[in-house]
């Protein structure tokens, strides 16, 4: 069999396990999706950071939530000629599910999702920080609208509506987002798997927001510009709360553990705040132990020796990048 | 110092009294729980105004047992409504601490109002004992004493709690919560040794008689 042939063997046996159990998919895949697939099978793989690979100029990735087939079918016609990643829903998908697809754009008609249709595009709205999310319904009220749009939708389309205004809203929509992530003075950091968004209060790993609050925020914002080094409890109370610390006071000790918490969640691989006690706190990325790989024994060396060989984690400087 | 050189009383008033002495003591050692783990242990400030009502209702019972024809009472009972009272405050005190964690939208615990919780529960713990050496007869002397004991660690802790409040540059903001749940936590302590001195009077007339 030719190599195109494995190749094209392979793909059907990846999608054919992707869609297994989930007939209410229709099949229509972009082909990043079957190389995101065979990747997330390897051990070692890594997924880039979300917004990265979002902001990267390319073909529109998108997904479509309507149970409409009249108007699904002529929005595929359009999307097919413009070359688009896309993939359409007749039926309600897991929020966790569209995060893992990578999308730069969602439409979403909120009759088919029901009661819980505002609920879904706060949630997603706010899981994706990069992503477009356009509304498109048939029946609405000026209140719907108004909520929809106050809870993160970026657009609203109304039916019947013609494919190719819904084309340039998703068009418009992903254009601006592009735009707001790689502006200039944006001020990106990472550190480790963590990227903070100053401009836009969001920290986000793999591509997942950690749901911040304001207060949090500011405190995680205050501990990568340190650069590794340590804060004083007062000194971060002071910088984030903006009044003097009061003795006995705990607010720091609570902050760092949620936000340590909200860490582990997104980022379990990785450990990022360091208490120093009785002084306070430093955030520098680390692989916890049980992930730093230890090296290949020298060959021809002896067995005792190679049990005495103790791994070592070599921790990666704090990749602090600022775009400019 | 032993009771009841006279008739002894009724045994269901006895009773009441250990039954309301452990529900303080359960209060407070849930307040104590809840600020050492707050905000995560939010939700223990409804099960204190479980132990308060709780607290409503017996009291309610020992009055009404008290007014009962027939009942042999034997202590009195103006010093029993004081004792009943006493304890309804310690529960109330406690219940407002709760609450104010909630109500004034505390983000995290102070250091001092751990402390002052854990006097709060140790206090509470004497009164407990102290009500159920009551039922069976024995000497209250060793209880009413550690009461007393907290109780001053607890005007000290409290007193240091607020002059850390007023220095110079903390939040208006935080000094008005703190200082009201500080209050409200020795308020709870002052109950407690309430609870001794009325116990220490109860003593002293049945050991006179």
């Amino acid at each position: 069999m030719s190599r195109a042939g494995r190749g094209r063997r392979a793909a059907a046996r990846t999608r054919n396990l992707y869609f297994q159990g989930k007939k209410r998919l229709t099949a229509t895949l972009w082909p990043g999706t079957v190389n995101c697939l065979r990747a997330r099978q390897c051990n070692d793989f890594t997924p880039p950071p979300l917004l990265t690979l979002l902001m990267q100029p390319g073909p529109i990735r998108l997904a479509v939530i309507d149970s409409d087939s009249g108007f699904v079918r002529v929005l595929v016609k359009r999307m097919e000629g413009m070359s688009w990643h896309f993939q359409t829903f007749s039926a309600p998908v897991p929020t966790e599910q569209l995060v893992a697809m990578r999308l730069n754009a969602l439409v979403v008609d909120p009759a088919l999702l029901g009661p819980g249709a505002e609920e879904f595009i706060e949630g997603i709205a706010g899981e994706v920080p990069g992503l477009g999310v356009i509304v498109c319904s048939t029946r609405s009220t000026v209140a719907q609208r108004v909520r929809a749009l106050r809870l993160g939708a970026d657009d609203w389309v109304s039916k019947p509506c013609h494919p190719e205004e819904v084309v340039a809203r998703i068009e418009s929509v992903v254009r601006r987002r592009r735009r707001a992530v790689s502006r200039p003075d944006s001020g990106r950091m990472l550190a480790g798997e963590l990227e903070v968004h100053p401009d836009q209060y969001q920290a986000v790993v793999a591509g997942r927001s950690l749901n911040l609050t304001r207060r949090q925020f500011e405190l995680i914002q205050l501990l990568v510009e340190a650069h590794g080094q340590v804060l004083q409890r007062e000194e971060i109370y002071q910088r984030v709360w903006g009044y003097a610390m009061a003795h006995g006071d705990r607010s720091v000790d609570v902050f760092v553990r949620k936000l340590r918490q909200a860490l582990e969640a997104h980022s379990p691989r990785w450990e990022y705040i360091h208490t120093h006690f009785g002084i306070g706190y430093r955030l520098e990325p680390r692989l916890k132990a049980e992930h730093v790989q230890s090296p290949e024994p020298a060959p021809g060396r002896p067995p005792e020796a190679r049990e005495q060989q103790v791994p070592v984690a070599v921790p990666p400087p704090l990749d602090l990048m600022t775009s400019t | 110092m032993s009771l009841f050189r006279r008739a002894r009383p009724d045994d269901r008033l006895l009773e009441l009294l250990e039954n309301a002495g452990a529900n303080v003591h359960r209060a407070s050692t849930m307040l104590r729980e809840m600020l050492a783990d707050f905000p995560e242990r939010s939700d223990l400030a409804r099960e204190i105004l479980l132990c308060e009502q709780e607290g409503d209702r017996i009291a309610h019972d020992i009055i009404h047992r008290l007014n009962q024809r027939g009942v042999h009472v034997a202590f009195d009972s103006r010093d029993l409504y004081a004792l009943v009272s006493a304890l309804d405050d310690i529960v109330d005190y406690a219940e407002q601490t709760a609450d104010s964690l909630g109500l004034y939208a505390i983000e995290a615990p102070m250091e001092q109002a751990e402390a002052l919780a854990g006097v709060l529960e140790a206090a509470a713990a004497a009164v407990h004992a102290a009500l159920v050496a009551l039922r069976q007869r024995q000497a209250l002397n060793g209880d009413l004493i550690q009461i007393h004991q907290l109780e001053n660690d607890g005007d000290r802790l409290s007193r240091d709690a607020i002059a850390s409040l007023f220095v110079s540059g903390v939040d208006p903001m935080m000094v008005i919560r703190w200082k009201d749940i500080f209050e409200s936590l020795e308020q709870g302590i002052d109950s407690c040794e309430t609870v001794a001195h009325v116990l220490e009077g109860i003593a002293l007339k049945e050991g006179s008689g």
